[in-house]
């Protein structure tokens, strides 16, 4: 299976009109493995292993993350191992975060565990991704 | 922000209420409405997880998709599903393998379904062969494959998740009869 090429997001939010695309939603008996792109939101409360490009992610809490996150909006309310490119990033109580958080704006709730580094990038950083680095130790 | 925001504001209106309420006894009943619009605000943000799994039409998915519950597909998956039930949405592709309980297929499906209860509606696009046990297929479903019945390797493949479907068969006649 071949990796499908990084989607950007645009860094602008979207217009109420288009803001109408239907949201995914992988409920907690849910396994995914692979590369997931959307436009739209996605909402994640089982387990996914792979690459997720979206417009914005919500990772409820009980949901597992192993891989990397692009999305113009992230919200993390459950585990995640792995790298998170977005403008903007919460980290809810119950987030239990490992890895890297590339980010323009960020905010960690009280009570949430955090093992990150959390580099701060410019919006224009995000605008020209067009690769996702190499993981460094 | 607003996280941080929300939990201090919390106490904080709280003691102003609290202050409130000792220096002018006479104005509890005032504050009490406020502190009552406060309170759902935390509870509000966490939405019900509902067990279905929806695959909107926005979603491409290269990979494999496994639950022990129900999955709705809109989008486009590239890769097998195996799930107790599996809808295809009209509109949506599957490439793979879809194996489940009870199939239903609106969209488009190249590869193979291996499911007990097969349903092609009249829409559907089915490229590949269908093993079922009990099939239904519309008028205007299009099927580019064969279709066989297996009833020894699908049964024992899915009988433990098989039996709640069953007896749910089983018990509705029965409610029926007794109303």
């Amino acid at each position: 299976m071949s990796i499908p090429p990084l989607r950007t997001f645009r860094i602008t939010p979207r217009d109420p009109n288009s803001a109408q695309l239907p949201s995914s939603h992988l409920g907690k008996a849910l396994t995914a493995e692979g590369f997931l792109d959307t436009d739209g939101d996605l909402h994640i409360h089982g387990r996914v292993f792979g690459r997720i490009c979206a417009d914005r992610l919500v990772l409820g809490c009980g949901g597992y993350l192993e891989g990397d996150v692009v999305a113009r909006d992230v919200q993390i309310g459950g585990r995640l191992t792995g790298r998170i490119f977005a403008l903007s990033v919460t980290l809810d109580s119950s987030a239990d975060v490992t890895g890297r958080i590339f980010h323009n704006e960020v905010t960690v709730a009280k009570g949430a565990r955090v093992d990150a580094r959390m580099p701060w990038r410019p919006p224009s950083y995000f605008e020209s991704l067009k690769q996702l680095p190499e993981p460094r130790p | 922000m607003s996280m941080f925001t929300r939990n201090d504001k919390m106490p904080d209106a709280n003691i102003d209420e609290a202050v409130r309420v000792r220096e002018t006894p006479p104005v509890t009943a005032a504050p009490k409405p406020a502190q009552a619009t406060a309170q759902p605000l935390p509870t509000a943000p966490a939405p019900r997880t509902t067990g279905v799994s929806v695959i909107s039409k926005a979603l491409k998915i290269t990979g494999q998709l496994e639950s022990t519950e129900d999955i709705r597909i809109d989008g486009e998956v590239d890769g097998d599903v195996r799930a107790v039930s599996v809808t295809v949405g009209s509109g949506a592709k599957v490439k793979g393998t879809v194996y489940g309980n009870a199939v239903e297929l609106s969209g488009t499906i190249e590869g193979k379904i291996e499911a007990e209860k097969v349903v092609l509606t009249s829409s559907a696009h089915m490229s590949g062969d269908v093993i079922h046990q009990n099939i239904k297929i519309e008028s205007g479903a299009f099927i580019a494959g064969n279709c066989r019945p297996e009833f020894g390797k699908t049964a024992s493949a899915s009988k433990s998740t098989a039996t709640p479907m069953g007896l749910g068969a089983q018990t509705r006649p029965s409610e029926v009869s007794r109303a």
